[in-house]
């Protein structure tokens, strides 16, 4: 069993991914939270990287435009090596990026109309104002929110600010979007609505798009890959299909929401509640 | 196993003296290349507002009581010799010198230095400052440098606006309350107090600013997780920011007081 979860999936790790990572070794401290991970992410396609929490996914993915830095292994994109640039040219890579944090990360200081410019003041004179209101109108409308434009970020929902952020992530036209739990603290029905933004995206601008989730509804609606990490290790890759039907028993109680018999059999050893509860008369003595 | 915790420590220790001077020797050169960039102005004069022009009337306040509580400390012992005529020239001297620049400067470790850290740090937990990172922006020139720099040029006209009260305090005390001669006061003021004695005070602000600034971006840039977290990296801001301007106040007062000692004498020789 322990063998069977450390053995790892590899497949099109050395293929022409758009995104290639090669042995990444990404250790906190001690401890080791990436271990010998290599995967290609193909342009074009939607990748979905799914697993429990605390495994690791989101550090895989700050890894795929360097916000975090490898221990060892290298990162590259469109054929370059990146892992081992400065800052500074690493910020230049970075605009070929867009990435949508989990909680939004909108700037509360700034109106919803200003953050979605910042990346565009960053990296470019702006002298024609009218242009950029054309501009921030089409990528509200894009999520939907065009009117929206003075709101400040703590006026709008968490759906909502998603969709803000989408819209800035998009801003500087991205050829690779990375989402970090898109639809984590969302209702269904506006998970959904992420959903299909990350669908249209990927249909009108043709970009490459990278989602961490543990949904699994959001994963098989997007993914045209999907890769599960468990332990730092990557532990199955393939499409919705051959994830569905994957052997291994940790992808399976995973994809089914179903604790495995291990973790059962811990809850089951470590008393009952009504050894757990105080009572007020525990305290009176 | 008290080796090890040691070992440890030390190690730790260093390891964040590292992280802290290259932090810093990166804030100096985004502040230079700020400088020399006009799109980061507006940034510069919005934070020139928070930091310098609200700041005005508690770094007044401070500056004002200092030199109250100078002259009705030292008006006894001073009256006692029949020296109280020379009440200005102690005041005053003190308060440009001293504890105008030091206790401003500890006002605005309170007022900036905490705001600074609460809102980096905030921004670092909400994951702000990877965003900016994410969109290939550098966070230390788009969010320390500006602080950096109004610290820097505010602080030293901040403490002269303490300067200011602190020596008009002093008076008000010294003459109106407690009777001295204005003539005799502002006369042994005048003879006591030279402009060196205003101008290291005044230099003194531009350390005092640099340090304050750096330190807080510092504690907000590296703060931990969770509002215990933002809490933590306040207080440790305030405590470094306030004894590196105790600290910096003694070495920049033995290295004012060498070059007073070799350049000022041949003032009268010019």
């Amino acid at each position: 069993m322990r063998q069977e979860i450390e053995k790892t999936e590899t497949s099109q790790s050395n293929g022409d991914g758009v995104i290639i990572l090669r042995k990444i070794i990404k250790k906190f401290g001690g401890k080791v939270v990436l271990d010998h991970v290599s995967l290609a992410v193909e342009k074009g396609k939607t990748t979905v990287i799914i697993g429990p929490s605390g495994c690791g996914k989101t550090v895989l993915l700050k890894h795929l435009i360097l916000l975090l830095r490898p221990t060892s292994g290298e990162v590259y994109f469109k054929g370059s090596r990146i892992d081992n640039l400065r800052e500074r040219r690493l910020n230049k890579v970075r605009t070929h990026y867009g990435f949508l944090f989990q909680g939004g990360a909108l700037f509360d200081s700034l109106s919803v109309f200003e953050n979605i410019i910042f990346p565009l003041r960053q990296h470019h004179r702006i002298t024609d104002f009218k242009q950029v209101e054309e501009l921030v109108k089409s990528k509200l409308a894009m999520v939907g929110l065009d009117g929206y434009q003075n709101y400040y970020p703590a006026n709008l929902s968490g759906g909502q600010r998603k969709r803000v952020a989408l819209a800035r992530a998009i801003a500087l036209n991205p050829e690779v979007i990375l989402y970090d739990e898109p639809t984590t603290g969302l209702d269904p029905i506006r998970s959904d609505i992420i959903n299909e933004l990350i669908l249209k995206l990927q249909r009108e601008l043709k970009v490459t798009a990278v989602v961490v989730t543990h949904d699994m509804t959001s994963a098989y609606k997007v993914a045209d890959r999907i890769i599960m990490l468990h332990n730092g290790k990557i532990i199955a890759d393939g499409d919705a299909d051959y994830i569905r039907n994957h052997p291994h028993p940790t992808v399976q109680h995973f994809i089914k929401g179903q604790v495995d018999d291990d973790d059962l059999a811990v809850l089951r050893m470590s008393g009952t509640m009504s050894q757990a509860q105080f009572l007020p008369r525990d305290f009176e003595q | 196993m008290i080796i090890g915790t040691v070992g440890v420590k030390t190690v730790t220790g260093v390891n964040n003296m590292g992280r802290f001077a290259r932090f810093s020797w990166q804030s100096m050169i985004a502040s230079l290349r700020s400088c020399l960039s006009p799109s980061t102005y507006p940034l510069i004069w919005t934070q020139m507002n928070i930091i310098g022009v609200k700041s005005v009337p508690v770094v007044m306040i401070t500056g004002a009581f200092v030199g109250m509580t100078l002259a009705v400390q030292a008006y006894d012992q001073l009256a006692g010799m029949g020296l109280e005529e020379h009440l200005g020239v102690l005041i005053n001297i003190s308060v440009v010198k001293e504890l105008g620049p030091v206790l401003a400067a500890v006002m605005l470790a309170g007022r900036i230095g905490g705001a600074l850290t609460a809102e980096l740090g905030t921004m670092n937990v909400t994951e702000q400052i990877d965003a900016i990172r994410s969109m290939g922006t550098d966070p230390i020139r788009y969010l320390a440098a500006p602080r950096v720099l109004a610290c820097l040029l505010l602080t030293p006209f901040l403490i002269i606006y303490a300067d200011l009260m602190g020596i008009l305090g002093g008076y008000f005390v010294s003459v109106i309350q407690l009777g001295i001669n204005s003539r005799a006061y502002w006369n042994f003021s005048a003879s006591g107090v030279e402009l060196w004695d205003v101008s290291i005070g005044v230099v003194k602000g531009l350390f005092f600013g640099v340090a304050i600034a750096v330190i807080s971006c510092y504690k907000g840039f590296t703060c931990k997780e969770g509002a215990h977290g933002v809490g933590q990296a306040c207080t440790e801001a305030f405590v470094a920011s306030f004894i590196s301007i105790l600290a910096l106040d003694f070495a920049l007062a033995v290295i004012f007081k060498s070059i007073y000692n070799t350049f000022w004498p041949l003032k009268s020789l010019v």
